[in-house]
């Protein structure tokens, strides 16, 4: 008997909660996980849009580096670049920002920028670095987004979203205007060209423009184009002009307009307007406006119409009041036979006449009806005096044959005609150009060109360049003038005066037995007044020495001086003379010759015995001084001289051997005249130097 | 198993009624709340280790997706940008003939974060269970993968001093990426998770064996 046991319990420890027993670390995964998966969802989210751009080429687009850019602000990035199916294109796919897309509609455009140089200036150059990009062109308004684009050639010409109008352009001649080309208003540019194209059915080219706003109200229907591309050259009265806008349109070409008349029409965008080949054919173009309201009369020309051709103006009084429409001949039988009649039909716009508005065809022709009447005709006359072409003048001859204004006439009224004086004019204009022919033009010139010969001649020839030396020989001449006879006169005068003051020195010499005297004299002074007394003979002696003193003492010193003066005063006379004046130099052989006379003196020995002599003599000596004062008065003089020839030389301008020569000459004639003045500052300061030599 | 079999039974401290200390290494009885010496707390096994290895591996793990699919550097040359990813750097430096570097490259980030990954995910997994690979073999497993665990970052040193060198502005400028951040973070995170591991555990199931 056993007890029964309880069965034995399986005893397990509790489980522990999954969650209590979680560490906390496994906040870490989760966190990174959870950063992981928001940063790839971001990643997602931000992807911007993939768009397809195709362009004909893609020069320098790589994929992954070239940026999408928008106003210069990159957008996106290239991912791929491949062709289109049929490798017509290149594809290239581009994510543009998710912020941009929805901007990219139909109208956007993409252009690959690179360097580009043009008549308008060179553009792209960053992308010479760093590579070449796209840049893209929307407007600014959210629309239906587009994935697939049309890559252009280059930027659009008009950005998109930019106020303006468009308007189109036919002109006959597209060879001066290209795309891209300015349109000017008043020379202003206000818009531009696109490209041109000839349109199908006709030989015009046709060119869309924009005109940038608010500059497009400006267009209305009295505008007018016209080309202003390359440069226009007009010869009129005034002269020769040359006009031209700018280098711009002188390159590319472009169009200007204007408002010929006030009052136009707003026009709708894709107006058509005529491009007219210069200003004033647009100006002229005015007429047409308004051709409707014209009345067609026709005039009859009894002579060649040669000249005249449709669009014409038809003037009364100057102004311009219609214009040929048609020229024809008109063959018409008559008594005599079939006959030519050469006839131009006439558009007359009636308000142009002065009729008042609203005036229609019938008062127009009562207008003319009346003025016929009066003498009003129809006659031929020349635009300008260069031109061949023809206008029609409505003119008042009132003794002109009488006619009447054909109103009936079929098919149009016929207006008389007068005959015009076109031919007078046309021989006054060939008289001129027979006159101008006539002119000995030719004659002229070789006249001219043997007078250009003969002063050649003249110029290169010997004798001509003979002129200087033939003034050299002249001075050589004067120079020789100066060494003359009538000269040395002077120096002869002066050989005299020494000769005289020679004369008197002998005199000295012969009169007192001068030998030794003031030697002698000036020791017996001394030894007198010792020996006086001591001796007998002595005082004898002194008796007869005073007494040869007093015999010179007596001497005609006075005479001397007053040869001397003489002798100067007609020095001074000669030197003052015309001869004296013109021939300086000379005065230096003369001065030579008084210094060598002076030398001779000194060497004489005369002067040293008469020293002592002239001691007594210096009264005498006095009154030479006052007379040598002359002399500066003559060096002056001869200064002045002396100046007015190098005055008069200066003339002959320098470094000629002419002008050489002369002044040596004059460099002579100035140490002369300083000489001159030096031997009379010497005699001033110590007049008997004149006489002692020193 | 048929190398577990011949593997001897061991006798584990925790049979011997031992504990160490993971601070310094002193050995006390069981039941010891905490080390006489260096007054650590003492545990013969770490309850949460496991749960803290697949944490931190899990976050490594996560973090490595980016550091391969984004950009590793980012060099400016002459305003063109080059972005490279790790693997991208690696074949374009192969391509250049260097393929040394390229095979250095290539182990340091892609050879031995992912081997970690798998070597501390087979620890993890075989910790209780003698698989495949003898106890020592496990142990000797845990020890190469912590060593190299942090030779790793020679890619995060290179794009640092890169970085840092290479600044001419225009001329050549580089940058570090998104990818250079999150692989930094996945070998630390690796590293953590492989040091949360308590190599102890490899020998429990030799122990069961041996009773």
């Amino acid at each position: 008997m056993t007890e029964p046991r309880p069965a034995e319990l399986d005893i397990s420890k509790p489980k522990p909660s999954f969650w209590r027993n979680l560490s906390f670390v496994w906040l870490v995964p989760v966190l990174a996980l959870a950063i992981s998966l928001g940063l790839a969802w971001q990643n997602f989210a931000n992807r911007g849009v993939l768009v397809d751009i195709a362009f004909q080429s893609a020069p320098g687009v790589t994929a992954g580096e070239t940026t999408i850019r928008y106003r210069d602000v990159t957008i996106g990035r290239v991912e791929q670049v491949t062709f289109t199916p049929d490798l017509t294109k290149v594809l290239v796919r581009a994510r543009i920002d998710k912020d941009v897309a929805p901007f990219l509609d139909k109208e956007a455009q993409f252009w690959i920028v690179s360097p580009k140089v043009s008549t308008r200036g060179i553009s792209g150059l960053s992308t010479v670095l760093s590579g070449v990009y796209i840049e893209g062109a929307w407007d600014q308004e959210a629309g239906v987004q587009a994935y697939r684009f049309e890559g252009a050639d280059g930027p659009p010409l008009v950005q998109p979203g930019r106020e303006g109008k468009r308007i189109t352009l036919i002109t006959d001649d597209g060879s001066l205007i290209s795309e891209g080309a300015p349109v000017f208003f008043h020379g202003v540019e206000v818009g531009r060209l696109e490209k041109p194209r000839l349109t199908v059915t006709t030989d015009s080219i046709v060119v869309d423009a924009f005109i940038e706003a608010p500059h497009d109200r400006r267009l209305n229907s009295a505008t007018r184009f016209w080309d202003t591309s390359g440069f226009d050259v007009s010869l009129s009265g005034a002269g020769l002009s040359v006009n031209f806008d700018s280098m711009a349109s002188l390159l590319a070409g472009g169009v200007e307009f204007d408002s010929i008349y006030e009052g136009g029409e707003p026009v709708s965008p894709g107006h058509v307007f005529q491009v007219y080949p210069d200003q004033p054919t647009a100006r002229k173009s005015l007429v047409s406006r308004s051709n409707a309201d014209a009345v067609q009369i026709a005039a009859e020309f009894g002579e060649s119409v040669s000249g005249l051709e449709p669009g014409a103006d038809v003037r009364y009084g100057g102004l311009k009041v219609g214009e040929v429409t048609a020229i024809a001949a008109q063959v018409e039988d008559d008594e005599t036979g079939p006959r030519v009649r050469l006839m131009a039909n006439l558009a007359i716009e009636p308000d142009r006449l002065g009729l008042p508005a609203g005036a229609g065809a019938a008062d127009t022709l009562d207008f003319f009806e009346a003025a016929v009447g009066e003498g009003l005709r129809a006659r031929l006359a020349a635009t300008s005096m260069f031109s061949a072409a023809l206008i029609v003048e409505l003119v008042e001859i009132p003794d002109a044959d009488p006619a009447i204004f054909d109103r009936a006439a079929e098919p149009l009224p016929i207006l008389p005609s007068e005959k015009s004086n076109l031919p007078d004019f046309t021989a006054t204009a060939e008289g001129v150009f027979e006159r101008i022919n006539a002119l000995p033009v030719e004659e002229l010139i070789e006249q001219a060109i043997k007078m250009m010969a003969s002063i050649e001649a003249v110029t290169s020839s010997e004798s001509t360049r003979a002129v200087p030396d033939t003034v050299v020989a002249l001075l050589e001449d004067t120079r020789s003038l100066v060494n003359d006879d009538a000269m040395r006169a002077l120096p002869g005068d002066i050989r005299a005066t020494v000769a005289e003051l020679r004369a008197v020195v002998s005199e000295l010499k012969e009169g007192g037995a001068m030998t030794n005297l003031a030697s002698a004299l000036e020791r017996a002074d001394t030894i007198t007044a010792d020996i006086a007394t001591a001796s007998a003979e002595f005082p004898a002696l002194v008796e007869d020495l005073r007494a040869v003193a007093k015999k010179a003492n007596s001497l005609e010193a006075e005479e001397l001086v007053a040869a001397a003066t003489r002798v100067l005063d007609s020095a001074d006379k000669v030197i003052g003379s015309e001869a004296a004046r013109d021939l300086p130099p000379a005065l230096n052989a003369a001065l030579d010759e008084i210094r060598t006379t002076l030398t001779e003196l000194r060497e004489g020995g005369a002067v040293e015995n008469a020293n002592a002599t002239m001691a007594s003599a210096r009264d005498a000596a006095d009154a030479v001084a006052k007379a040598t004062e002359s002399l500066p008065d003559l060096s002056a003089r001869l200064e002045k001289l002396v100046a007015q020839s190098e005055a008069l030389i200066a003339a002959y301008g320098e470094r000629s051997s002419f002008n050489g020569e002369t002044l040596s000459a004059l460099r002579e004639v100035r140490s002369a005249a300083r000489a001159v003045s030096q031997l009379a500052r010497a005699i001033e300061r110590n007049p008997n130097s004149l006489l002692i030599g020193r | 198993m048929e190398n577990a079999r011949r593997t001897q039974a061991v006798l584990t401290a925790r049979r011997a009624g031992l504990v160490g200390c993971t601070s310094c290494g002193k050995v006390h009885a069981a039941g010891e709340p905490a080390c006489r010496r260096c007054g650590a707390t003492l545990r013969s096994r770490d309850d949460k280790s496991l749960q803290r290895v697949w944490a931190w591996l899990f976050a490594g793990m996560v973090a490595y997706i980016p550091a391969n699919t984004y950009p590793m550097l980012l060099t400016t040359n002459f305003g063109k940008t080059q972005e490279n990813t790790i693997v991208g750097g690696a074949i374009e430096l192969l391509n250049h003939g260097s393929w040394g570097v390229a095979l250095i490259v290539f182990s340091a980030s892609v050879l031995i974060p992912i081997g970690k990954f798998i070597a501390i995910a087979y620890l993890a997994l075989s910790a209780r269970s003698a698989v495949v690979i003898r106890g020592h073999g496990r142990q000797h497993l845990y020890e190469v993968v912590e060593f190299i665990g942090r030779w790793s970052m020679i890619d995060v040193f290179v794009v640092a001093i890169l970085s840092a060198l290479v600044q001419f502005d225009f001329a050549a400028t580089i940058n570090p990426g998104i990818a250079a951040v999150s692989f930094a973070l996945s070998v630390a995170f690796t590293m953590i998770s492989a040091q949360n591991f308590d190599p102890r555990t490899l020998w429990d199931a030799y122990e069961e064996d041996d009773t």
